[in-house]
């Protein structure tokens, strides 16, 4: 039997979703989340709720591929619909377990950046993303991190340019002394592999590197020592079976092309 | 009471939209007030500031890159299917733009203190980010009063007009919108001080509307004007009537890139437009019928829950005798007894 071939997006989103436990709530950010949490919860997160910024609160996957946080389908036989304070305020009542995002660049310390790059106080020279979204509010509450974002040397960096969203900010110790009331990131998924955070120092590592990748190509795509670790493995392969899922949640490759 | 509310989107703009307003920019990523941006485009409107907490398919960016926004308090900003935000990037880099960022649950609760009419709100996110050392206007720290725990408040916004697109609308100015009661937009409309112009797909009739009061999330006296506007939200969504037109978000993006282009775009499809409709007309002409057909969305997903407002007349007591029973009419005597023999 031959392997299937597979796009690395495709197996970033599989084994995105893998990080997902079934019976969570899980607060699903704008962009590859919504593609990933569809999967879990046709998958082996069928229990997962679904929470939206645009107010969709859901048992079950959304008809069609979300292409926004308050697309039209995400309310189509969803459980419940508010609007956006409904399930923000969830957040601050400490009620999601999951905070799903994706962002822009992305530090050590697990802090992201979605506002923009360069110097903002350089104002001639600042280049604008799309700013924090809900991202903020999700890391600063959820009670723990799931990030996903494509990875080069650009995105994965020592320290982000503009801290839109904590991660541990400067290390052990901060988020607590803030009263910060969610645990902060707990594992990063990339075009290129898996990674934790330290217990003690707070530092992102790898974790699992994914097939074709090696540790070198990978700390080569990021711009500070990479830790690895002792028990560093690689991420199975896809099976047939999730490639025909995620593929069917996506048949137009709007997220995973 | 009768009052017709409904204008054009000429009148409305002209009449409720002055220079230098702060504008509650409605909607999200679906529902954006697209007919509504174009006209204020068209009528030149200058040094608006914009508060909302997100917002998507470059109607915003169009709107300062025409000159018409010099501050905008935001969460979220872009054209999502260009993934960037050209117009405001340029301003921004030129100076022409204030920007104030804070998170989308740092908007929506400045929003909804604007709706309370108090003038902060605490909020859980923001703290130990940049936004805050670069948005001293929207937040700021306070210590808890009743535990002196640091904690972030945010500032009540509170626009002078809001501008939203919705579903339907009476005459006098009841704004239905459902699937997500308008994201922000009932706090957004509610908190403004002079009042909300809402785009709608459908007029109907009040009685209809009064049918079913749960789905209103804008009522009548808080609105200004009423505008029938098929389409009012494209390139964006509009639940149950149309989806994104991602290639059409697209095709404003390349123009939203460039901005020797820009202006181009604005000529053709906003100042070249009388009006939506003469703007739906030139979709129609440029990429034909299909385009806004593809846009059809899946339906048959109306409520299967039956609703009754039925209420009770409390006229069916009169004449019925107040009810009471032995144990009751002892104590009671045995009180009265008491009284009596003091």
């Amino acid at each position: 039997m031959t392997a299937p071939t597979f796009k690395l997006t495709e197996l970033m989103a599989i084994r995105c979703a893998k990080e997902i436990n079934d019976g969570e709530v899980v607060f699903v950010g704008v962009g590859l989340p919504l593609v990933v949490a569809g999967f879990a919860m046709v998958s082996h997160a069928k229990n997962m709720v679904m929470f939206t910024e645009g107010g969709a609160i859901r048992a079950t996957a959304a008809p069609g591929l979300a292409i926004t946080v308050d697309d039209p389908c995400l309310f189509t036989n969803a459980d419940a619909s508010f609007g956006m304070l409904s399930t923000m305020a969830a957040l601050q009542r400490g009620e999601v377990d999951v905070a799903f995002i994706g962002g822009a660049q992305i530090d050590k310390f697990g802090n992201i950046n979605s506002t923009g790059a360069g110097d903002w106080t350089k104002k001639e020279s600042f280049t604008y993303f799309a700013g924090s979204g809900g991202a903020n509010d999700m890391a600063t509450s959820g009670k723990r991190v799931l990030a996903i974002m494509p990875q080069d040397k650009k995105k994965f960096v020592e320290k982000v340019e503009y801290l839109t969203t904590p991660g541990f900010l400067g290390g052990p110790g901060e988020r607590e002394k803030l009263g910060m009331i969610g645990g902060g990131p707990d594992c990063v998924v990339s075009t290129m592999g898996v990674y934790r955070f330290d217990d003690v120092t707070k530092e992102m590592y790898l974790a699992e590197y994914f097939p074709g990748q090696t540790v070198e190509k990978i700390k080569a795509a990021c711009a500070w020592d990479l830790k690895v670790s002792p028990n560093v493995i690689e991420t199975p392969s896809p099976t047939e079976e999730e490639l025909a899922i995620i593929r069917g949640i996506d048949p137009t490759n709007f997220y995973l092309g | 009471m009768d009052l017709d509310k409904r204008m054009t989107l000429k009148d409305a703009v002209a009449k409720y939209i002055q220079d230098g307003d702060t504008v509650y920019y409605g909607g999200f990523q679906i529902m954006v007030p697209m007919a509504l941006t174009h006209e204020i485009i068209r009528q030149k409107k200058r040094h608006l500031t914009t508060i909302e907490s997100s917002t998507d398919v470059g109607g915003l960016d169009i709107l300062v890159g025409a000159g018409c926004v010099t501050e905008i308090h935001s969460a979220w900003i872009m054209n999502w299917y260009v993934k960037a935000p050209y117009a405001i990037r340029r301003a921004f880099n030129k100076g022409h733009l204030k920007r104030y960022d804070i998170s989308n649950f740092g908007a929506t609760s400045a929003l909804i203190a604007g709706f309370l009419g108090i003038p902060f709100i605490p909020v859980k996110g923001n703290i130990g980010t940049d936004m805050p050392k670069h948005n001293t206007t929207d937040i700021r720290f306070v210590d808890d009063p009743f535990t002196g725990e640091k904690t972030t408040v945010v500032r009540a916004w509170r626009a002078d007009v809001a501008i939203i697109h919705a579903q339907k609308a009476d005459r006098y100015g009841n704004v239905v919108s459902y699937g997500t009661r308008g994201v922000t937009d009932e706090f957004g409309a509610m908190g403004s001080k002079r009042g909300v112009i809402v785009t709608c797909e459908e007029i109907v009739e009040p009685e209809e509307v009064r049918s079913d009061p749960d789905r209103v999330i804008v009522p009548y006296y808080k609105t200004l004007a009423v505008v029938h506007c098929p389409y009012g939200a494209h390139p964006s969504a509009c639940r149950g009537y149309y989806g994104l037109d991602i290639r059409f978000s697209q095709y404003q993006g390349k123009y939203e890139r460039h901005e020797e282009l820009l202006p181009e775009f604005l000529d053709e499809w906003v100042y070249g437009c009388e009006d939506h409709a003469a703007y739906i007309e030139k979709y129609k002409a440029k990429f034909g019928q299909e385009g806004l057909d593809r846009l059809k969305p899946v339906l048959g997903f109306t409520p299967k829950l039956a609703v009754d407002y039925g209420y009770h007349d409390p006229a069916c007591w009169k004449g019925v005798p107040l009810y009471t029973d032995d144990r009751l009419k002892a104590y009671e005597e045995a009180i009265a007894a008491k009284k009596g023999g003091k």
